[in-house]
């Protein structure tokens, strides 16, 4: 079948894709927009989330255009690049402390970015690898084993940091490829229980810093420090559940305005939305989400081999459990961790990242008919 | 290939279903706290957002008869101690348990409170004090010092860090430009009780901590002199600093009185009876401490002075009063200061009450001005094994009854008395009661008591548990007749007596508000001239007694304490015998003689004799009013 350029070009576009992407970055632009207009500096910080947003325009094509199918050649770089990238803010000189966590690195002082976020992409890539090569079936333990060691020595690098957010990233996206490589139920009921049984443990001898145990027994237990560790929770959710139907209107949130919610443009943003823009804003939000999450399923679908099906899973995982995970620690459903919310939250590592992801996708789209 | 791409089929099913149920979770979520709660989030919202602060009223200002205040307000800087906090709180709560052993020592305070009450000037143990007293409400700031100089509360403030529990407010408090000037009528303020605040009206708005007067005027007109509380409702940030005001609504001060004291008057009265109180111990009256002065306006009832001794100052009570200072205000040998005497505590009138005797005798037809009555010192009507003595042991000799006043003479009572008994009618309790003795005067001040006109139900019932004291004897006659036995009187009773008798036997209801003022200063209520008791008294013996009480002053028993005055004084002295104590120093008077306007009675508690110790405090007092020079005058009076 020979065709056109013009027609190749159009093949190679994901319209729905692209325009739900679109959409996510205006609104999160706006969000960001009113998040940061009453704050010191408030401008500059839209400049650098709009910088971010062309600066992610980069890997977008640049992974676009990659082939995906070499990368599986590149298997012990990317290995290498990736676990460099996590263990990066633990090299002296590069790592910045904030926030209670290792997390970031710089050069000459400048704070550049969160490696652990470019590393999800790899990630994906590396696990997608791994279970592509079981032609999807995954009912041998060692083939389980193989995978769930690739994510050992993921989390292991990213509890260094120690950031329990990320890791939960890791665990997420594994768990969702793995559903769709084809991993026995029964092995999902013995991951669960290990679960349990690890978390347990992790309870019984402390081995969570202090913090992330504190929040996630604010997470069972709201009302057991308001003022402390509970009153971001309390305060995230007195803003969205004020905002009503309709919202207070776009930069008129007094809990935003007046300082009530912590990080209001970066891990909090959806509060802001929600104070301001309502249940209305809210929907919108997730009717985007939903588009997007279902724009990288057809193009699982339509994926000619495993792997590129896989590679758009782990997208898709990535991105739905840091939506459940970020919209659900506003409204105490889940325990608070500081996990960005795709193209809406300020904070250009994520922002980068998530298209470098589209980006993904879009390689993954555009050879669905090759050779 | 095949199988593995149908499987994916349903692995991708399976994913999108995930999705799905993931955001229907959150939206339901979502539209249980947006849409459902909304309205309760939107009040947590506002509750965030919105702080209201009270805007205390200034407190009405007190002025005398002639707008000299005595009372305004001013700005203080307080230093408050925050008993909540957790390093005060566990000092309280050992200190309140039962257990006293483990009361905190004095180096756990001055480790805890040391360096602070350093820097205010006073120690650790008076700090704790005032955090602990109970008659505050448990959670709010104490004041524990006021008037914090400047630089002090700077560096209070700067080592905030070194002692969270503090807290500095600028307060409104009272001032008192002429100290203790008039005290016990002014009287004192302070943090409304918790008895006093649940008997309040709810609508008058008090919160427990509330300054309220607490005793005299500033108690009595309350309701006047508190304002009502405003209100502002202020935008505050997550820092709680404000960011603008939302509404408020200005406090309305309260309003200003006027007094019918002269500040001038009460200044003599208050320095002449301390005089009379030295003058009675350097007589040798080395109990004489308390006593009280009374000056009414006959015509109208106003209270031109009141002074009660021992004093105290009214500004002791700013900011909180410590408990050992209230301690040693409340102690029998302070001679309790607080309590106003001219209105509060009840007296035998003594010689003082014999010109209701003697008009109860002349009214009821028994004596008259020229009456006869002959003295021998020793008095046996009632039976040789009863005598009663006069106090002029040798005797008065044949003498008239108004020579009886003037000098003071009991055996001329003493038959009057047992005349009375004799009739069987209570004349002499009816006389004493109409001229509003036994009961209040209704004065606006608190604490008035009523004293005492015995009779024979009164003794019977007192003596309830006592019968063979029951009976109502000749001799609770003839004591009474003389203002002794079971008579009771305040000053301001007295003091009344002798404006009625002044005031053609019309006694006027002694009060000490003048007006009411409103913001411009002009007065919003006037208290009108009350006649309390008209009793009806002929005129004739009106002029016997005003003939008699003259002669008091010019050749009787207080002759030696009015020589050389210049206007013409009707008075009488007393010297009342209260058993296992000195004899109580009275005197009452009314002049000008011929054109009464001024009425005074003078009380010392073991002072002596009236003649030379309340004689002179009311012929100083009296010059004051009627501008005669005050001069010391030292005499003797051996009288009763």
């Amino acid at each position: 079948m020979d065709k056109s350029r013009s027609q190749r070009f159009l093949d190679a576009v994901n319209v729905p894709l692209m325009l739900w992407t679109a959409a996510l970055i205006v609104y999160g632009t706006v969000m960001v927009a009113s998040a940061t207009s009453g704050m010191s500096g408030g401008s500059g910080m839209l400049v650098r989330h709009v910088v971010g947003i062309i600066v992610g325009l980069v890997p977008l094509l640049l992974v676009w255009f990659i082939d995906y199918k070499r990368l599986r050649g590149w298997l012990s770089v990317l290995v290498t690049f990736g676990a460099f990238l996590l263990i990066s803010p633990r090299i002296p000189g590069l790592g910045v402390e904030a926030g209670g966590a290792t997390s970031w690195v710089q050069f000459f002082g400048i704070r550049l970015f969160q490696p652990s976020e470019p590393a999800k992409l790899i990630f994906i890539v590396v696990v997608a690898a791994v279970i592509a090569s079981f032609k999807g079936r995954i009912d041998r333990p060692g083939d389980a084993v193989k995978v769930f060691a690739y994510l050992a020595g993921a989390l292991g690098l990213i509890l260094l940091q120690p950031d329990l957010g990320t890791g939960l990233v890791f665990v997420a996206i594994t768990m969702v490829m793995l559903v769709a490589g084809g991993m026995k139920g029964r092995y999902f009921a013995a991951v669960a229980v290990l679960a349990v049984l690890a978390t347990l443990a992790v309870t019984q001898f402390h081995l969570l810093a202090e913090y992330q145990e504190d929040r996630l027994l604010v997470f069972i237990e709201p009302d057991r420090d308001p003022d402390g560790a509970g009153y971001n929770l309390a305060q995230s959710k007195i803003a969205i559940g004020s905002g009503g139907l309709t919202g207070q209107g776009l930069g008129s949130g007094t809990q935003s305005n007046l300082h009530f919610i912590p990080a209001r443009h970066t891990d909090f943003i959806f509060s802001v939305l929600g104070e301001e823009l309502g249940f209305l804003g809210a929907v919108l939000l997730l009717g985007l989400y939903l588009a997007l999450l279902l724009s990288a399923l057809a193009i699982a679908t339509s994926s000619r081999d495993l792997f590129g099906a896989l590679i758009a899973v782990g997208v898709l995982g990535m991105w739905l459990f840091q939506i459940l995970e970020n919209v659900g620690m506003t409204v105490g459903m889940m325990p608070i961790t500081g996990i960005p919310l795709p193209f809406m939250s300020f904070g250009s590592s994520a922002m980068v990242t998530n298209l470098g992801a589209v980006g993904l996708l879009l390689s993954v789209w555009s050879r669905r008919y090759g050779t | 290939m095949a199988t593995y791409r149908q499987d994916l089929k349903s692995r991708f099913a399976a994913l999108g279903i995930i999705i799905i149920v993931v955001l229907a979770a959150l939206l339901v979520r979502l539209w249980t706290m947006q849409v459902l709660n909304g309205e309760s989030y939107a009040m947590q919202a506002e509750n965030n957002r919105v702080r209201e602060i009270s805007l205390e009223a200034p407190r009405g200002r007190i002025f005398d008869r002639n707008g000299v205040a005595l009372v305004t307000n001013r700005s203080a800087l307080a230093v408050y101690v925050d008993p909540t906090h957790e390093e005060v709180g566990d000092l309280l709560t050992r200190y309140r348990s039962k257990d006293t052993a483990d009361d905190p020592t004095r180096r756990e305070l001055d480790e805890v409170f040391g360096e602070m009450a350093g820097m205010l000037g006073i120690t650790s143990q008076e700090v704790f004090d005032k955090v602990a007293d109970i008659n505050q409400e448990a959670l709010r700031p104490r004041v524990v010092a006021i008037d914090v100089p400047i630089e002090v509360v700077a560096q209070l403030l700067e080592r905030q860090a070194d002692f969270p529990w503090v807290e500095v407010e600028e307060i409104a408090v009272r001032e008192y430009p002429y100290g203790s000037l008039a005290a016990h009528v002014v009287g004192y303020t302070g943090a409304i009780s918790e008895a006093q605040f649940k008997e309040s009206d709810e609508y008058a708005g008090y919160e427990l901590g509330d300054v309220v007067g607490k005793t005299g005027a500033e108690r009595q007109f309350e309701g006047v002199l508190q304002g009502d509380k405003g209100w502002r409702r202020i935008e505050v940030n997550a820092a709680g600093k404000s960011q603008g005001v939302v509404s408020e609504q200005a406090p309305r001060a309260g309003n200003d009185i006027t007094l019918t004291i002269d500040m001038n008057v009460q200044r003599v009265a208050e320095e002449q009876l301390a005089d009379a109180i030295s003058e009675a111990r350097r007589q040798g009256y080395s109990s004489a401490k308390a006593g009280a002065v009374v000056v009414l306006d006959i015509a109208s009832g106003e209270v031109l002075a009141m002074a009660s001794a021992p004093t105290y100052d009214p500004s002791a009570f700013l900011g909180g009063i410590s408990t050992q200072e209230w301690a040693v205000l409340n102690e029998k040998s302070s001679e309790y200061p607080l309590n106003d005497r001219a209105v509060m505590a009840a007296y035998p009138p003594a010689s003082t009450f014999k010109v209701v005797t003697a008009i109860a005798g002349m009214e009821a037809g028994i004596t008259g001005e020229n009456t006869t009555y002959t003295c021998t010192g020793r008095w046996t009507d009632m039976g040789t094994q009863w005598p009663k003595w006069c106090w002029k042991r040798t005797g008065h000799g044949t003498l008239s009854l108004r020579s009886g006043i003037k000098n003071s003479c009991d055996t001329v009572f003493y038959e009057i008395g047992y005349e009375f008994y004799k009739r069987k009618a209570e004349e002499l309790q009816a006389q004493a009661r109409a001229f509003g003795l036994g009961s209040k005067t209704g004065i606006d001040l608190p604490g008035e008591v009523a004293g005492r006109v015995p009779d024979a139900a009164w003794k019977k019932q007192y003596n309830a548990n006592y019968p063979e004291y029951q009976m109502w004897l000749p001799g609770d006659t003839v004591n009474m007749a003389i203002g002794q036995g079971d008579m009771l009187t305040t000053p301001l009773q007295m003091a009344c007596v002798y404006a009625g008798i002044a005031n053609d036997g019309t006694v006027m209801k002694p009060h000490v508000l003048k007006h009411v003022l409103d913001k411009e200063g002009a007065p919003t209520l006037t208290v009108e001239p009350e006649v309390l008791f008209d009793t009806t008294i002929s005129d004739a013996s009106l002029g016997v007694i005003t003939r008699s009480l003259i002669d008091v002053t010019e050749s009787g028993t207080a002759a030696g304490a009015f020589a050389g005055f210049g206007v013409t004084v009707a008075g009488k002295t007393g010297t009342a015998e209260v058993k296992g104590k000195d004899d109580y120093a009275w005197f009452c008077a009314y002049a000008p003689a011929n054109e009464p306007k001024y009425a005074v009675a003078v009380v010392v508690e073991q002072g002596g004799h009236g003649g030379s110790v309340t004689g002179p405090a009311a012929r100083n007092i009296l010059a004051q009013l009627l501008g005669e020079p005050i001069k010391t005058v030292r005499t003797t009076d051996q009288s009763r």
